[in-house]
């Protein structure tokens, strides 16, 4: 009787100790692949090419969803900053992320119901 | 009692071979996620596509383009200021515009060039380089001349990108 139990605790055990791993292994994997330092990354060169590729008179739309969900307490309704050719974002209190574009607009980002972001892109004077 | 001893060497083999895989996973994961997203292809092909929707307008090369005092980036609206950091100036992007006779190869007028010339030396050197790209296309003139415009643009930008 007493093996039996031995046998079972010990299988429970290594059962568990699989899954705790796993699960390590698996939100490891998640918070790499979706980390606010990451997104700020994607949507600052997502930006700047946008602009790039854009001409005088545009108005673009941005889903911006994904890094309002993943800065949670953090997020401000403003967290896209655009000034003198540089496309900064920021979903954390400390940190955020720049990058320049090349094209000479003078571009302005105001946020929208609904989890977008606008863009409207006029010719500098 | 050997099965029991049995049973204990399988399981540390099997703890084994998951840290091997928790190694291998976590290995693969820094080498794909620690490097930053490399857009420089895409930034330098957009660089050349504008600078080519600019001087051309459907395959007729803009009179302004050969005048003496040509300005290329005023002219385009580019402006090659890029964030001041990694000691970063103006020096992260180059452009060249060729206007060459179709047919003789030569050149039309004096090449045009913006940005920092040196870039080029590094062309093709790797991904820890510049990124360069070199488009070239047919273009007509006013009178019925046929020319080839060639340009090529660099894009360095490597601590963000490499």
């Amino acid at each position: 009787m007493n093996k039996r139990g031995n046998i079972l605790t010990e299988n429970i055990i290594f059962i568990i100790l699989n899954f705790i791993f796993l699960s390590i292994l698996i939100v490891f994997i998640f918070s790499q692949t979706g980390s606010a330092a990451r997104l700020e990354e994607q949507y600052a060169k997502q930006i700047a090419l946008m602009i790039d590729a854009s001409e005088p008179g545009m108005i673009l739309t941005l889903d911006v969803e994904r890094a309002i969900r993943e800065a949670g307490d953090n997020y401000k309704k403003e967290f896209i900053f655009i000034e003198d050719n540089l496309v900064r974002v920021q979903l954390r209190e400390k940190g955020g992320y720049t990058y320049s574009y090349f094209k000479d607009y003078n571009v302005n980002p105001y946020p929208k119901v609904g989890g977008k972001y606008v863009f409207t892109i006029k010719k500098n004077e | 009692m050997n099965k029991k001893g049995g049973d204990k060497i399988i399981s540390v083999y099997w703890f084994a071979i998951l840290f091997i895989v928790a190694g291998a996973v976590v290995y693969m994961m820094a080498v794909f996620y620690g490097n930053p997203q490399d857009v420089r292809d895409v930034e330098v092909n957009l660089l050349i596509d504008s600078v080519a929707r600019c001087i051309v307008d459907i395959g007729v090369l803009k009179e302004e383009v050969l005048e003496k005092e040509f300005d290329l980036l005023n002219f385009c609206d580019l402006r090659f200021d890029a964030e001041d950091m990694y000691g970063w100036k103006n020096d992260q992007y180059f452009l060249r515009v060729k206007i060459l006779d179709f047919e003789t190869k030569g050149e039309i007028i004096k090449p045009l060039e913006e940005g920092n010339v040196n870039l080029e030396d590094f062309c093709g050197k790797g991904n820890k380089n510049p990124i360069c790209v070199e488009k070239r296309f047919y273009s007509i003139y006013l009178a019925g001349e046929k020319f080839e415009v060639n340009i090529f643009g660099v894009v360095r930008k490597t601590e963000k990108n490499a």
